[in-house]
């Protein structure tokens, strides 16, 4: 008995060790291709590009970025899904592509399965802005605007926040005029130029609310801004919807465990180590990092869609 | 503080900001060093077939911010290399569109009207002698409306233009493009509709992409440097080889561009150029200054513009036309195009909205780096103190200023050095260019079906060219597309769904009465 607990013990050890040794030495068989779903010199692609080199860098591995934009991620989806999953494949997202885009898309031509999560970045800072000089402190006073006869402008930057958009209006009996542009940054634009009375931005406000600029009317995320804490949640307006988003790293489905956990443990070191470039840049530009992988990304990812299954519900 | 304390805080965040560095035993200011490696990179990469300037910029951004960082003291060294490229490929753009009628952007496709006829005649020294001191004349002209205090024009004229106008003002754009460069107008609007055909293919609001007839390849839409540089660049190369082969067939061998006769200018005919520059100068500047409006639009009016006046004093004399060959057709244009660099800081600082493709990155590199966030406030004065935002903002001014000086002294040089691009025999610089062209969308794609895309569109420039159905409006359209849908579907929402926006206020219905009477009157008189 004590022999056979022995040679047990002993196997086990032998197991883990082998394991452990397997996790410390994976090595991709070739070039990793980086697929970035954003469009180049953007701040997505900046952070892509920068974690790219820290990982060339701390582990050798060989690093190819590659622009695969379009769709909301619909087109890295559709593309990293067919390529190879032994960890030459990763792909830079976000969390909607794998809920809503993909829901509300008949031709998605992906689903959750088709991709291995491996780690978050960085979360968006979600609030909904305007010009400071309109004179507005909370998301109340525009609807108390709008509520007077105002014709309110509201600028979103892709389906799932129109329907939000769409909703705040509902909950509280009045229209506004939702005009849907690409990204943030336009929406940004789109504000500041006087386009536009209010708008959804994800974090790219923080500069324009730091210099008085622009202000945080509310919250769309589950928790408080970090750059704006006091402004109320949209659920205090009436629609109880968040719009919690990350950047994600995926890579093709059915990733074996060992190359998906070294990828995600790399990338996820980079990002919370604040004097790599890549740490760097993503406190500068997101706020700081904010990483979740394994199992826990999964199941965000899953509440993610439940969630956008109930918004286009509600909108419809 | 006022204006002068700005400015003064400016020229000293150039001075003193970001370091000096040793060359050659004197100590230069970062920012300055990085200004004159821009610009001569610039110059070189403008002037290379198949390369262009946002091109060299989109390459060297992320790795500039990889050198320098983002904190604010890599603000104005990253900024000034930017710049650099930007003045340094708009003026040397103009050596392959004088060379080889090979124009690298759309801006440039003017220069090659008059550029290339001069080069035929054995000018072609003289052509890009002629192209410097109007692009440096029409730069100068630019940078001094910005340090006189023109950031208030941009918030002005942003009050006039709702999204409504702004559609409107687009199709007029589209409109007059179309009737002043095709000949008849019937060829220009085929151009037109074929470029919004192309560019609507793939794209839209819809994450489905449209018109791909369910094939794979097209679902992410032409990329714009494939449409561009295919139709101007590797069109060109297609139809210089077909005309070698008619050169092989009449005449037994090659016909060689030589230098021939006197190629310098003279003072006397610079003063007389100005005439020409100056108003093409304030066209520049003046569209530069609105918002989303680029440099293409500048040079089509600047050289339109001329040649109407121009030719109408030379009514009998066809040698002295426009489009013959003559050094003013160059000078319009070139004055024109290089006028918007430095009044299309305004709608950028001011509103963050690029008028041009190099602006596009002058934003990224902002967006990415501490020190200026562009809106409005940047030209707000404080109660107290200094912005410093604003003293950011004169710091990017005075490197402007030196970028143009430089290319003052030593622009030239540098443009003449490229100029000898003319002495490689064409069975050797056309499968160069072909080369380079490809790396160059490559480089910024590394997608193999780009280079497919690339070569697709330069058969079909190719055709074009051989029914004389002009490139300019197709490539305009091609990139106006995208704004005009954005602007329409916009105009359309923040009216609350009124199908008549386009008509929804004076200005919008006085600009699209213009556009329908710049067809209508083009099409009734067609130009000779």
């Amino acid at each position: 008995m004590k022999n056979t607990l022995r040679s047990l013990a002993t196997a086990s050890a032998l197991v883990l060790m082998a394991t452990s040794g397997a996790l410390a030495e994976w090595k991709p068989s070739g070039p990793i291709t980086m697929l970035i779903g954003f469009a180049a010199g953007g701040g997505a692609d900046t952070q892509a590009r920068m974690i790219a080199e820290e990982l060339e860098k701390r582990h050798g591995w060989q690093i190819i970025p590659e622009q695969a934009t379009g769709g909301g991620g619909a087109k890295l989806s559709a593309k990293i899904k067919d390529m190879p999953n032994d960890g030459t494949v990763i792909g830079l997202a976000v969390t909607e592509t794998y809920g809503y885009n993909m829901l509300a898309n008949p031709k998605a031509g992906y689903t959750q399965a088709d991709i291995t999560p491996l780690t978050t970045t960085a979360g968006f800072q979600m609030g909904i802005v305007s010009q400071t000089s309109k004179g507005w402190n909370d998301f109340g006073d525009v609807i108390a605007a709008a509520k007077g006869g105002e014709s309110i402008r509201f600028g979103t930057m892709s389906p799932r926040i129109a329907d939000i958009a769409f909703l705040l209006g509902e909950a509280n009996d009045v229209e506004f005029n939702i005009i849907e542009v690409k990204g943030g940054k336009a929406v940004m634009n789109g504000v500041n130029a006087g386009d536009m009375d209010v708008g959804f931005m994800a974090g790219i406000q923080a500069k324009g609310v730091a210099a008085g600029d622009l202000v945080n009317l509310a919250s769309a995320l589950s928790t408080p801004l970090k750059m704006s804490p006091d402004v109320k949640r949209m659920d205090a307006y009436g629609v109880d919807f968040v719009l919690d988003g990350y950047f994600v790293f995926v890579g093709p489905g059915g990733m074996p465990s060992d190359a998906q956990k070294a990828i995600s443990t790399a990338i996820a070191d980079i990002v919370n180590d604040p004097s790599t470039k890549a740490g760097g840049f993503i406190k500068k530009a997101f706020g700081g990092p904010a990483t979740i992988s394994g199992s826990e990304l999964g199941g965000l990812l899953a509440a993610d869609a439940a969630d956008a299954e109930k918004l286009m519900m509600a909108v419809n | 503080m006022g204006v002068l304390d700005h400015i003064f805080l400016g020229f000293d965040a150039v001075l003193y900001g970001s370091g000096v560095v040793p060359v050659l035993g004197i100590g230069i200011p970062l920012p300055l060093l990085m200004v004159f490696l821009g610009l001569v990179t610039g110059i070189v990469v403008g002037s290379i077939p198949g390369l262009a300037g946002p091109m060299a910029m989109a390459v060297a951004l992320p790795i500039l911010i990889s050198i320098f960082g983002y904190e604010t003291s890599a603000f104005l060294p990253v900024l000034g290399f930017l710049i650099g490229i930007m003045k340094g490929a708009t003026a040397g753009g103009a050596v392959p569109a004088i060379l080889f009628n090979t124009p690298g952007t759309p801006d440039a496709l003017l220069t090659t009207l008059d550029g290339y006829p001069m080069t035929r005649k054995g000018k072609a020294f003289k052509a890009l002698r002629v192209a410097h001191f109007s692009s440096v004349s029409g730069d100068s002209v630019s940078d001094i409306v910005l340090f006189i205090g023109a950031p208030f024009l941009a918030i002005m004229v942003e009050s006039y233009l709702d999204l409504p106008e702004k559609a409107a003002l687009i199709l007029l754009s589209l409109c007059f493009i179309a009737a002043i460069v095709g000949k008849p107008v019937g060829k220009g609007l085929i151009a037109v509709g074929l470029g919004l055909f192309f560019a609507t293919i793939g794209t839209g609001e819809d994450f489905y992409p449209r018109l791909t007839g369910n094939i794979v390849e097209l679902s992410g839409g032409f990329p714009i440097a494939c449409a561009i540089l295919g139709t101007l660049v590797i069109g060109e190369v297609f139809t210089a080889l077909y005309e070698m082969r008619g050169e092989i067939i009449n005449h037994g061998r090659l016909v060689r561009h030589k230098i021939a006769g006197d190629n310098s200018l003279p003072l006397a005919e610079k003063r007389q150029l100005l005439g020409y520059i100056l108003p093409s100068a304030a066209i520049g500047t003046t569209i530069g200054a609105l918002p989303g409006i680029g440099s293409t639009l500048a040079a089509t009016l600047g050289y339109s513009t001329a040649k109407r006046r121009h030719d109408a004093r030379h009514p009998d004399d066809q040698a002295q036309r426009f489009g013959s060959g003559v050094p003013q057709g160059v000078a319009a244009t070139e004055a024109a195009n290089s006028a918007v660099s430095g009044a299309n800081l305004i709608p950028v600082l001011s509103l963050g909205i690029p008028g041009n493709a190099a602006a596009v990155f002058l934003i990224l590199a902002m967006d990415s780096i501490n020190g200026l966030n562009p809106s409005p406030s940047v030209f707000k004065f404080p109660s107290s103190g200094a912005n410093p935002e604003m003293v950011m903002a004169f710091g990017l001014f005075t490197l402007m200023a030196v970028a143009n000086i430089l290319n003052w002294a030593g622009g030239l040089q540098v443009m003449r050095l490229m100029g000898n691009m003319i002495h490689i025999p064409k069975q050797i610089l056309l499968p160069s260019v072909l080369l380079l062209t490809i790396a160059g969308v490559y480089v910024q794609d590394t997608n193999l079906l780009s280079v497919i895309w690339l070569v697709l569109f330069g058969i079909m420039g190719f055709v074009m060219r051989l029914c004389t159905i002009p490139i300019l409006p197709f490539v305009i359209a091609f990139i106006l597309t995208g704004p005009l849908e954005r602007t329409a579907r916009q105009a359309f929402s923040a009216t609350g769904g009124d199908p008549w926006f386009l008509f929804s206020s004076p200005i919008c219905v006085m600009l699209m009465a213009g556009s329908l009477f710049v067809l209508v009157y083009f099409a009734r008189k067609p130009t000779s």
